[in-house]
């Protein structure tokens, strides 16, 4: 089969054949139709989180089931899936607390002395969080897929694979945004638009977007958000704490960098929760002036929308089928794998939504 | 030559060793590779040495500041 491998990084993806092993009992093979082109990505590519190399890239992904494990009674060839990279063990304290998204368990991916699930000839090639979606083929743990009905268009339904269940979750699940308060959303990419989307499907009264295009700001706007930030033109926390007379009851951080977690952190009102998604690189603090801890504000993180994808993920194909949940709007450019570097490169400048690979 | 304790970032689990005791290594190559939060993360070393102490073996859990390899760099 063809995938984009990363073998060193800072530099482009390679087009090449590489070989994918036989389901073991508990996997399953997808055929992949659909891939999103996540920043995420990037951070593993430009080594601000560092991964073993060689990998093939991409994590957002709709499918068709191909073949499956001989224990493997949940999906059949055929059944329409979206995967996810919160694969599950299912019996650990974590996932039996229902906290399934922070499943440390091992026992999804192969052990070392196993061959490796995808390799070129002899050489193993590192699985990229379980899933490498940028290939023909995926062989993924059975607990890295859902169902789904099979009139859920796929390159919408690969969105539901992570920038949707990380953004929408994080509002729903992690934070529990309640109906009426008032909301902030830092960066205005694809997970921050989807918490902005979230915050409006919980009902929350005030919705402010904030980033520095203003293309994104006005998607944003037509995503849910009341009201804009343009931070262009400096620090926005003094704007958001007037615009919302005294701070924000939940302030969500989409981009990863210290100084937009830090002010996420300042634009809650007494009580108030920032909840972070961006991913910091590794090795990066965060500053927080103590006093506020005083005025009970808090600080979270979130990782992937704290899913419980199976029951998640087919909620949100249904919020999209009834109109709720705006995914249309997200996708900015269907491409083919061989144009994948094209793609990254265009998240690098922030000016675009998301480009999805379509699979022949 | 000068002791260095190579540190894992993050907790995670190890997933495999890479080099072992008596091993030179050149700098950035992998010493073992630690799964955490579902990513397989490299520990590589810092700078060309010899490996003069490995602290932990495959599947152990390994917490973030632990130290889990010792090498004599070079020159």
């Amino acid at each position: 089969m063809k995938a984009a491998v990363l073998r060193e990084q800072n530099t482009p993806l390679e087009i090449e054949e590489v070989q994918v092993s036989k389901p073991e009992p508990r996997e399953v093979l997808v055929r992949p139709v659909a891939a999103g082109v996540c920043h995420s990505d990037l951070h593993f590519l430009d080594g601000s989180y560092p991964y073993a190399l060689p990998t093939i890239l991409g994590h957002e992904s709709a499918g068709i089931v191909e073949e499956v494990g001989r224990d493997v009674t949940y999906v059949k060839k055929g059944d329409h899936v979206i995967t996810c990279l919160s694969a599950f063990c299912g019996h650990c304290d974590k996932c039996l607390t229902g906290h399934l998204s922070l499943c440390q368990s091992p026992e999804v991916s192969r052990r070392a002395d196993q061959q490796s699930r995808l390799h070129q000839n002899d050489e193993p090639i590192h699985q990229f969080l379980n899933l490498s979606s940028f290939a023909e083929l995926m062989l993924i743990h059975e607990h890295a897929l859902v169902k789904i009905r099979e009139d859920m268009p796929m390159d919408r339904a690969a969105l539901i694979g992570c920038s949707t269940t990380t953004g929408v979750g994080a509002v729903f699940h992690t934070a529990g945004v309640e109906p009426g308060s008032k909301v902030a959303v830092i960066g205005c990419g694809g997970v921050g638009l989807a918490a902005i989307n979230g915050a409006a499907i919980a009902g929350a009264g005030q919705i402010i977007a904030i980033d520095i295009v203003e293309s994104k700001l006005e998607l944003a706007k037509a995503l849910g958000a009341t009201d804009i930030v343009n931070a262009s033109s400096g620090d926005p926390v003094g704007e958001v704490i007037e615009m919302t007379q005294g701070g924000c009851d939940y302030t969500f951080e989409a981009i990863g960098l210290k100084a937009t977690a830090e002010q996420a952190f300042k634009m809650l009102c007494s009580g108030g929760t920032a909840t972070i998604i961006g991913m910091i690189p590794v090795g990066t603090m965060v500053e927080l002036h103590g006093v506020d801890f005083l005025a009970e504000k808090k600080i979270q993180g979130s990782n992937m929308g704290s899913n419980r994808f199976r029951v998640d993920m087919p909620r949100f194909v249904e919020m999209y089928l009834s109109g709720k949940l705006h995914l249309d709007e997200m996708i900015s450019k269907h491409i083919k794998l061989e144009d994948v570097n094209d793609a990254l490169d265009a998240l690098k400048t922030g000016q675009e939504a998301r480009h999805i690979i379509m699979f022949d | 030559m000068s002791r260095l304790e190579i540190e894992s970032e993050v907790t995670g689990n190890v997933w495999k060793i890479e080099a072992k005791a008596g091993d030179h290594v050149e700098a950035e190559d992998v010493l073992l590779i630690l799964e955490s939060m579902k990513m397989e993360i490299p520990v590589e070393a810092p700078c060309a040495g010899t490996i003069t102490q490995l602290l932990v073996q495959e599947e152990d859990a390994v917490e973030e500041g632990q130290v889990v390899v010792i090498i004599e760099t070079d020159g």
